[in-house]
């Protein structure tokens, strides 16, 4: 309970970090906004005169675009850049000094400032989506549970990939590039910009074989109605099986980094 | 007009070092260079892909088929490439003004927004700027475009105008700092804007958000007025006028930023007290 008690510390710290730049707040807001508003026209200019195109008619598209934005809210993590900071600058050997785990602290960290965003930037984001797009309602409401189950396993993927690329650090120093490489295979492969169900079979099927696609896209399908209860058990299946995978590589890789550590500290 | 051109030689004297420097720096971190050489170009190839599976689900889109979104495509790739070697700084501004690193160019005796872009040019954006030119040729040979001086002439006054639209849109944004006194990355965000606005036909979207793309923030001119032209695929403007505009958008964009910039200077208060 003591840890955890720490842990409560680290959160509450971040979060009040997180509000202390109120322009950031806002300039965030007004960004992902016009971003989400331009991926509603570019949907609506596609789908016009046009029903349904791969198995989703325009309201369900505009409704995916609202949750895609506020799921990118969810997961902006920090974890890569911490670890990168923190490996540059030799802080990293006084943080695991201290009496508690460091990628705990980094978690933690993470998980006060989305509680942060979530107030500031997702409920706005959901206003001005439903007012200016479309509201947003759930295409069948006893998908809720599978939905709030996909999206939690889906943050824990999307922060184990984070954390991962961000352990590279250790070995490479600046992992800049790394960080932006990851960035672009998630933004693309993860379906939040475009859903993957868009791309030819073949490719579509190979990515269904990786975790990306469980980031964004499956918990969006599930909250539109795109997949059916089978299939929503059948991939929740496989997000589980990835989240169990990253989490061993993540023990694993962390054991490593962490006698690596040890070792350069004599 | 001889102290003025001697100014220009020292100018240009000191870019060469900072180039050579900056090459100097980026091979420091060996593991880095590889991890731009993915990372930029597989944005670009991703970009590709996603106009082509969407050309393939959804047929032409308002009118302008795979060879000519490659064509718009790859023109703002090269001019995104080009404002990343020069302007990229921009987007990092806030970082500049809170750790108080303008000191060091305010106290040189070259201009300060120079400086700040020049001394910190970054040499890797050359990493988007090939595939940004393959995608271009590929969309030339679609589109069965016969090359000639004209349309040489007209890409390169193009590519000029649009990398300006594009700086002066980061500056504007990076100068907000000084006011702001706040660290903010809206480069990414600035990015995706730009891109999903300036990779599909502007056309496609309703009339207001046009005009706002057009006169407020002009991101019409970084590719889809001037390619439309290069294309043919609007009769009622006058061809050879447009490069130039897209030209002349560019320098006022970038005289607002630069007095923007500079106004944001006065407010600047070093680190120290």
């Amino acid at each position: 309970m003591d840890t955890m008690k720490k842990y409560f510390y680290v959160i509450k710290t971040q979060i009040i970090k997180s509000l202390t730049y109120e322009f950031n707040v806002y300039g965030n807001i007004i960004m992902q906004t016009i971003i989400m508003i331009t991926s509603a026209y570019f949907w609506r200019a596609l789908y016009k005169d046009r029903g349904m195109v791969g198995d989703v008619d325009v309201d369900s598209m505009l409704t995916y675009v609202i949750l895609s934005s506020l799921l990118s809210v969810l997961f902006i993590t920090n974890v890569e850049r911490r670890i990168e900071m923190s490996v540059e600058k030799g802080t990293v050997a006084t943080d695991m000094m201290k009496p508690i785990n460091v990628f705990g602290v980094y978690f933690a960290e993470d998980i006060g400032n989305i509680i942060a965003l979530a107030l500031q930037n997702m409920l706005p984001i959901l206003l001005i989506g439903s007012l200016m797009i479309r509201v947003p309602v759930m295409k069948d409401i006893h998908d809720l549970p599978f939905f709030i189950i996909s999206v939690v396993q889906s943050f824990l993927i999307n922060w184990l990939v984070a954390a991962l690329f961000g352990m590279i650090a250790f070995s490479a120093v600046n992992i800049d590039a790394l960080i932006q490489v990851k960035k672009h295979l998630l933004r693309l492969l993860s379906g939040s910009i475009i859903p993957i169900w868009f791309f030819p079979g073949s490719i579509s099927k190979i990515l269904g074989a990786l975790p990306f696609v469980y980031i964004y896209q499956l918990p969006v399908s599930i909250y539109i109605g795109k997949v059916d209860r089978a299939q929503q058990l059948g991939q929740l299946g496989i997000q589980f099986i990835w989240l169990v995978i990253l989490s061993v590589i993540f023990l694993h890789a962390q054991n490593r980094v962490t006698s690596k550590v040890m070792i350069q500290g004599g | 007009m001889g102290k003025a051109f001697r100014e220009l030689i020292h100018y240009m004297d000191v870019t060469a070092q900072v180039i050579k420097m900056a090459f100097m720096t980026i091979i420091e971190y060996p593991s880095n260079i590889a991890g731009w050489l993915i990372s930029n170009p597989l944005q670009f190839i991703m970009g590709f892909a996603i106009i082509r599976f969407v050309v393939e689900s959804f047929g032409q889109i308002n009118g302008w088929n795979y060879g000519q979104l490659a064509f718009l495509y790859g023109l703002s790739v090269i001019s995104h490439a080009l404002s990343m070697i020069v302007f990229v700084q921009g987007w990092f501004m806030g970082y500049y003004v809170i750790e108080g690193e303008f000191d060091r160019y305010l106290t040189r005796p070259l201009g300060v927004l120079y400086q700040f872009f020049f001394t910190n040019i970054n040499v890797i954006g050359v990493t988007d700027l090939i595939p940004g030119i393959l995608v271009f040729i590929y969309g030339c040979v679609k589109c069965g475009i016969s090359v000639n001086l004209l349309f040489v002439v007209k890409v390169l006054i193009i590519l000029t105008g649009a990398t300006l639209i594009r700086g002066g849109i980061y500056i504007l944004l990076g100068s907000t700092s000084f006011h702001t006194r706040s660290y903010v990355d809206f480069g990414q965000y600035t990015q995706e804007i730009i891109d999903k606005t300036t990779m599909y036909p502007l056309s496609m979207y309703p009339e207001s958000l046009q005009f706002i793309l057009t006169y407020l923030i002009p991101v019409g001119w970084i590719s889809f007025y001037p390619v439309s032209d290069l294309l043919g695929m609007n009769g009622d403007l006058n061809g050879v006028i447009i490069p130039f505009i897209t030209l002349g958008v560019g320098i006022l964009m970038m005289v607002i930023a630069g007095l923007y910039f500079n106004f944001g200077l006065k407010k600047y208060e070093s680190a120290g007290n």
